[in-house]
């Protein structure tokens, strides 16, 4: 960790456009004081469209296809949060086959997140280019790898879910269609490959060079006992929480605060915490599959990943290694459900769950009235949960970087944001940084 | 391979029993003659035709009750295996499929090249033709591969087709294949025919290639029992079915009820989704689209099923000749069962039903015949549940052209002063090259082409070609003059692919396909005056007339040429309509929109030009080319100077594609413009000149 | 429309080293569109050599406020922020393509113009006086003029790769302004209302998916929107008196990602599509309807 102190006496204000190459439009404000940095404050000013409120009054497989617009990115996790949600207030037991297939699908959706992140949001980041569109001038194989796996993620969920963006098949019980074996098995050279790119992935990152900075945050993810978390697992945290998946409320809520559109959730106790892949690896590396978890050893960064936000681009390195060979298994072991879908009543009550998008812990919770409508939403995405922690972890970081000129300072603190892989659609909930000395 | 019964062979008479287990036999021997077996199978709900490998693949026990926008497949249980009826799929899914490639264009620099895609024929086998479906391949054979210009790739394809009908003993609500003629006997068009009984099939051969299939197939022979019984379901399903259209005189009944108030009533419910064009078995229709790289030097020209109830079916750069719903559901009803006899000499409908069952709201063509078109006996056909409009608007009993004072021969072409004359070759493909180009006018320009093919060189006035670039649609320009080594084209950038074109510049080159069209009839003048009024860009096409007039100027008495322009500026051919002008055995007059200060002549329209003239028209034979609103003026005005309407030749415009009659896109009536014009006497076009949305 | 001569090519034309500047904008939207570019693989690095992405925020820190000769815009207008900045845009590119259901139809959240926003914002935000946001979410034409538009929820990649490749060639994009029922039938998809009885919007939306969701088994919800002379009220119509639904339910299934377009918008209020705050959609009893 840098001693760089900042000299006594200076107050400044920092002000950075539009933080890029993240997902959705923030700003981020930096008040110093005497030398101190004394808050980060990140303005959401993704004009807010109000999901919670457009699903009142409609059935739940309309609100699966609503909930997918809220983020162009991860459409699928916000898919499967409110499909599991109402399939346990309903009561409804899914084929062991669609449950695979929805893993399958998961599948797709993090290989491309993840891809997309990695390559083309995160990594010009580390080799000092704006984009990567002049990352690919000098390093052309890097980015075809990333579009190959981007396409690989993506014709998985186009197959199973009809179209990459705001797939149409998926419906309480099941889905609308499931594939042939055929068309899976046709996925099958295209997955192979997909996973020597993940590994070389993960090898291109551990050779990146990584800013130091270091904290010990509250992490937060899914945990189940046999699988890498997707759909199902328990709530748990590094200090001890451990719930349903649909008991969310117990443990955490949500604050409005001023100069954001977006919800920032906080624990019991008003304090930060962090979601998303270093989380899963920290407190679910135990059910990561065989491949990644051996990549993972063999890298000896878990700690670093656990404490170091930058070191999440391995983490995701890590996960694509997971879910590439996860989907290989499924494929080989696929034989077709004896329907794609079981029947289903609504009851009414409380649908309630989390699943693990790319970007972390995603909370989905309906109130369900008699006629099976909705009556009431609340959706906590992952980066309105972590929006806390990246605060905290700015205000540590940045006296780190107020003495570099402005757009290296920027740069500096932009490739921090984008660690967390923020999706502000979702949160609405990045980034126009201002630094206030005073 | 369909072809005429050989002399030994009787369609009609069973020649054996196929016991049911055997049914694999003959699926067998089709294989092994090297076809894929098309039959029906049990898709999404429905029965979809798609390759088979046994008859285990074959829908046993399946039936489908239809209804209006409604079907529902059940599973009966039995053995039986062809109770289904007809599915959504028409068998011209493989004859005529529904996206095919057809040529690669290629563009480097101004060169271009332009291949024909290749698409070799398979042999296939169908299994399961009812009747309806075999007319309907009958009339799709007529439309594709009668008339002058012939669909070489369905040809080919159709040549390895080899058919097993099959007799219908059972029927939907929804057929009326006995009103159309066309079922639910099987009597000619198909190699093998089968009429099925529970433990097994009555075999008939129709033609050579199914004698041959016979002789490898164990055929029990037929008892006079078995046989009975088959007649006797036959004539059960034809009973079942009734005669719920009468057919008797109604191409005339419903060419009679044009304006009848009921397609507005029909097109509040019409969706205008396209769904009953798309399962009808004879549609044929068809657009073309470009799949280019991103540059446009590769492009590769896709033709795909499309609809005349699309908006944009019959929109040309100036607007839209069918706007409305009514507009097009009145167009498909009268080409299916009216105009359809006129281009092909058979209706257009095999009464399959399809359409009735798979529009989205159900409505039942039969209905909707009755209530346009009523019916000769006077009695409302039988047993038809016709479907209320929720506010029923009063709808005028239908007009029995019987009772209507002058009806029009409207069911044959009427006899006219002189036919247009005919093409004299059949159209050829062609690299030209831009020798020059001349700008006429701030949007048009006339290139000078050469290595143009010798017969569009030979051309006569009045035809056209297809123009096209790789990556652009195709488009139709009127030939503007003859020259010994090529020609002229005069083109008026009106979108983005004639922009294109005018843009070419020296040594450029584009893909030309013609000749196409009826030209002008130069002869018909011969010892009579003439008289050519024109607007716009429409001296183009009629300047080869002006050259072949001039050419033999002796032939013809007086000569008036009436040219009228937007502006000076947008006049073609300035410096030779002042040479024309000169001349003491021509006369030109010349009018403007709106005058500038370089303009000292008439302004006004066109028809100002001679509306007061003081020449006796009765001898006067009129050529007559530009907007369709100045085309009809300008007839009216002629007819005041008692120039008879089978004197006049107009040229029309249409959204065309394909320019040989086969695209659909260009039909008025009973006409494609394309290939039975664009020059049509106006006598000729009665009841359709001058009519919205037909 | 787009002129006979595409600024693009002009731009290409004018030297052949100099590339159209392409921006990519965004306004209140989930990403989707944007990210199909993104998603375009084998096209978008060829496509990068022939635009020069001047500002596209998702992808490169690179930015530019204009001018640009093709600016694509993401998103509905939702704020008053926003109303100024497209006006602000409009002036800086002669050629402006909205993508998207939220540019061209205002989305999913237009659904809240039936509503009232004060409503909308208290129900999702404690605070609502920290939000600014307009009482109505917009399609971009609402406030500037649009040369083009790519209709979808998201937008069909093909017919991204379209238009962008209609700009270098010069000739008129190929998005055909059809029903969905012909793509189906193309395509040997069985009709999932008349064989399946689903409520499906196919026969009145414009398409350019593919057919996608008759495909998979369940009927269209219009996200691409209404086509050219859609009769939504005939169909609406048959819905409700031919096959029984209630008229709620019916207003609901036009009451999609696109249900601020007419015709839809009319049969939406007409039908009682959108739930007010507490109130059920239509009042009333409704039966249940797993396929709407």
């Amino acid at each position: 960790m840098h001693d760089t102190l900042i000299p006594a006496g200076l107050d400044a204000v920092f002000d950075v456009p539009m933080v890029t190459r993240v997902e959705g439009e923030g700003s981020l404000r930096l008040r110093v004081r005497n030398g101190v940095v004394e808050e980060a404050r990140l303005a959401i000013f993704e004009a807010p469209r109000y999901f919670e409120k457009l699903v009142v009054g409609r059935t739940p497989d309309e609100v699966i296809d609503i909930v997918a617009r809220i983020c162009g990115i991860c459409p699928i996790a916000y898919q499967m949060s409110a499909v599991h949600a109402f399939e346990d207030l309903f009561g409804v037991e899914i084929d062991p086959e669609v449950r695979r297939l929805r893993r399958l699908l998961y599948c797709g959706e993090w290989i491309e997140s993840h891809a997309l992140h990695v390559y083309l949001l995160h990594l010009p980041d580390f080799l000092g280019y704006p984009s990567a569109v002049e990352l690919a001038r000098d390093h052309r194989p890097a980015v075809e790898q990333a579009l190959l796996l981007k396409r690989t993620g993506n014709r998985l969920v186009k197959l199973l879910g009809g179209r990459p963006i705001h797939p149409i098949s998926v419906r309480v019980g099941g889905f609308s269609r499931v594939p042939r074996r055929s068309e899976l098995e046709a996925l099958r050279p295209e997955l192979e490959a997909a996973v020597a790119q993940a590994r070389a992935t993960l090898d291109l990152v551990t050779t990146l060079p990584v800013p130091e900075y270091e904290r010990e945050p509250r992490l937060v993810s899914l945990r189940h006992p046999t699988e890498y978390p997707f759909n199902d697992g328990r709530i748990v945290s590094n200090d001890g929480i451990d719930l349903r998946p649909s008991d969310w409320r117990e443990a955490f809520h949500e604050e409005h605060h001023e100069g954001s559109n977006a919800l920032h959730a906080r624990t019991a106790d008003g304090g930060v915490y962090l979601l998303g892949p270093a989380a899963r690896v920290a407190l679910a590396g135990e059910q990561l599959h065989s491949l990644a978890a051996e990549a993972l050893r063999a890298t000896g960064l878990v700690a670093h990943i656990r404490r170091n936000p930058y070191w999440s681009i391995a983490a995701r390195a890590i996960e694509l290694i997971g879910a590439t060979a996860e989907a290989l298994d499924i494929v080989d072991g696929y034989r077709p459900p004896a329907a794609p879908a079981v029947p289903w009543t609504p009851r009414p009550g409380v649908a309630a769950w989390a699943t693990e998008a790319p970007r972390g812990l995603l909370f989905h919770r309906y109130e369900v009235d008699e006629r099976g409508r909705i009556a009431a939403a609340q959706i906590v995405p992952p980066t309105s949960q972590n929006q806390g922690a990246i605060e905290a972890d700015l205000v540590s970081f940045a006296p780190h970087v107020l003495d570099l000129p402005h757009d290296q300072a920027t740069i500096r603190l932009e490739q921090l944001i984008r660690s967390y892989d923020p999706c502000i659609s979702c949160a609405t909930h990045f980034l126009d940084l201002s630094i206030e000395r005073r | 391979m369909v072809s005429a019964p050989v002399a030994t062979v009787d369609p009609t008479e069973p020649i054996g029993f196929l016991p049911r287990p055997e049914l694999d036999r003959l699926i067998e021997a089709l294989q092994a003659d090297g076809r894929r077996v098309i039959g029906p199978t049990i898709a999404d709900g429905a029965v979809v035709y798609d390759e088979i490998a046994s008859q285990a693949d074959l829908p046993a026990g399946w039936r489908a009750d239809q209804a209006p926008g409604r079907y529902r497949l059940e599973h009966r249980g039995g053995v039986r295996l062809f109770d289904y009826v007809v599915g959504p799929t028409a068998w011209k899914r493989f004859t005529f499929p529904p996206r095919v490639p057809i040529t690669v264009g290629h563009r480097d620099g101004g060169a271009v090249t332009f291949t024909a895609a290749e698409r070799p024929a398979t042999p296939l086998a169908f299994l399961g033709v009812r009747g309806c479906e075999l007319a309907a391949l009958g009339i799709q054979d007529t439309v594709l591969m009668a008339g002058p210009a012939v669909d070489s790739d369905y040809a080919a394809q159709r040549a390895e087709v080899l058919i097993v009908a099959v007799e219908c003993v059972t029927a939907a609500s929804t057929c009326f294949c006995t009103s159309m003629g066309t079922g639910p006997e099987v009597r000619s068009g198909f190699d093998l025919a089968l009429t099925e009984l529970d433990d097994g099939f009555i075999v008939r051969v129709g033609s050579p290639a199914g004698a041959d299939l016979a002789t490898r197939l164990s055929l029990a022979p037929v008892e006079p029992e078995r046989r009975a019984e088959a007649t006797a379901a036959v004539a059960a399903t034809r009973r079942s079915i009734g005669d719920p259209v009468d057919t008797d005189g109604l191409p005339a009944r419903l060419l009679a009820n044009l304006d009848n108030p009921h397609w507005a009533e029909v097109a509040e419910r019409c969706l205008a989704c396209a769904n009953c064009t798309l399962v009808c078995p004879t549609c044929f229709c068809t657009s073309v689209g470009q799949r280019s790289d991103l540059d446009g030097q590769e492009s590769v020209a896709e033709r795909a099923w499309d609809s005349c109830f699309t908006a944009g079916f019959a929109r040309v750069a100036g607007g839209n000749f069918r706007p409305r719903t009514q507009d097009r559901y009145r167009q498909w009803l009268t080409h299916k069962f009216a105009t359809w006899w006129d281009q092909f000499g058979s209706s257009g409908c095999v009464g399959c039903g399809r359409c009735i069952t798979w529009c989205p709201v159900g409505i039942d063509v039969r209905a909707e015949l009755y209530a346009i078109a009523g019916s000769r006996s006077g009695a409302r056909a039988a047993a038809i549940a016709i479907q209320p409009p929720p506010t029923p608007t009063p709808v005028g009993p239908p007009v029995d052209p019987a009772t209507m004072p002058h009806p029009p021969a409207l069911a044959t072409a009427p006899a006219v002063a002189a036919a247009p004359k005919a093409p004299t070759s059949p159209v050829r493909a062609c690299i030209a090259r831009v020798v020059s180009t001349r700008p006429e006018s701030p949007d048009t320009t006339t290139l000078v082409l050469t290595d143009v093919d010798p017969a569009i060189v030979a051309g006569l006035p009045g035809q056209f070609v297809m123009a096209a670039l790789p990556a652009f649609s195709a488009a139709p320009i009127s030939i503007s003059r003859y020259r010994p080594d090529g020609i002229e084209l005069t083109i008026r950038a009106a979108g983005p692919a004639t922009a294109a074109i005018t843009q070419l510049g020296r040594g450029d080159q584009l893909q030309l396909r013609g000749p196409m069209g009826r030209g002008w009839p130069v002869e018909a003048a011969y010892g009579h005056d003439v008289a050519i009024v024109t607007g716009g860009i429409g001296l183009a096409p009629l300047r080869p007339l002006i050259d072949a007039i001039l050419a033999e100027r002796e032939r013809f008495g007086d000569v008036r040429l009436y040219y009228g322009a937007r502006t000076w500026h947008d006049q073609l051919y300035g410096d030779e309509l002042d040479t024309w002008a000169g001349r003491p055995d021509l006369e030109v007059a010349l009018t403007v929109d709106r005058a500038g200060p370089e303009w000292f002549g008439r302004v006004g329209i066109v028809t100002h030009l001679f509306d007061r003239a003081t020449w006796d028209g009765s001898n006067t034979v009129a050529y007559v080319c530009g907007p369709e609103r100045m085309m009809q003026a300008t007839v009216e005005t002629l007819g005041d100077r008692w120039v008879a309407q089978d004197r006049i030749w107009v040229t029309l415009e249409r959204h065309m594609e394909c320019g040989v009659g086969l695209c659909g896109h260009c039909q008025m009536g009973r006409y494609f413009v394309c290939r039975d014009g664009p020059v049509f006497n106006v006598a000729a076009l009665e009841g359709i000149f001058g009519r919205e949305g037909i | 429309m787009i002129e006979r001569v595409s600024p693009v090519r002009r731009a290409r034309e004018a030297g052949s080293s100099i590339r159209p500047r392409l921006g990519v904008v965004k306004f209140a939207s989930c990403d989707g569109c944007q990210l199909t570019l993104l998603d375009l693989e084998d096209e978008f690095l060829a496509l990068t050599e022939r635009f020069e992405i001047v500002e596209f925020a998702e992808a490169t820190t690179n930015r530019s406020d204009g001018p640009y000769d093709v600016l694509l815009v993401e998103g509905s207008i939702s704020t008053p922020e926003q109303a100024e900045e497209i006006v602000r845009l409009r002036r800086q590119t002669p050629l402006l393509v909205t993508i998207g259901a939220c540019a061209t139809a205002g989305g999913i959240q237009a659904l809240r113009n039936w509503g009232d926003e004060t409503d909308f914002r208290a129900a999702v935000y404690a605070h609502p006086e920290y939000i600014e946001s307009l009482a109505f979410a917009t399609p971009i034409s609402d406030h500037v003029a649009v040369d083009a538009e790519l209709r979808g929820c998201p937008i069909d990649p093909g017919q991204l790769v379209e238009l962008l490749t209609s700009l270098i060639v010069g000739r008129r994009p190929q998005l055909p302004d059809e029903s969905v029922c012909l793509e189906c039938k193309r395509r040997n998809a069985v009709c999932v209302a008349v064989a399946g009885g689903f409520a499906c919007l196919g026969p009145v939306t414009r398409t350019g998916c593919g057919a996608l969701c008759p495909a998979y088994g369940r009927g269209c919800y219009g996200c691409f929107g209404p086509r050219e002379q859609a009769n939504a009220r005939g169909l609406a119509r048959h819905l409700q008196v031919v096959e029984g639904r209630a008229p709620a339910d019916v207003g609901r299934l036009f009451a999609g990602f696109t249900a601020y377009s007419e015709p839809f918008r009319s049969m939406v209020t007409e039908l009682g599509g959108v739930a007010a705050p507490g109130v059920a959609p239509g009042g009333g009893p409704a039966r249940e309807s797993h396929d709407a």
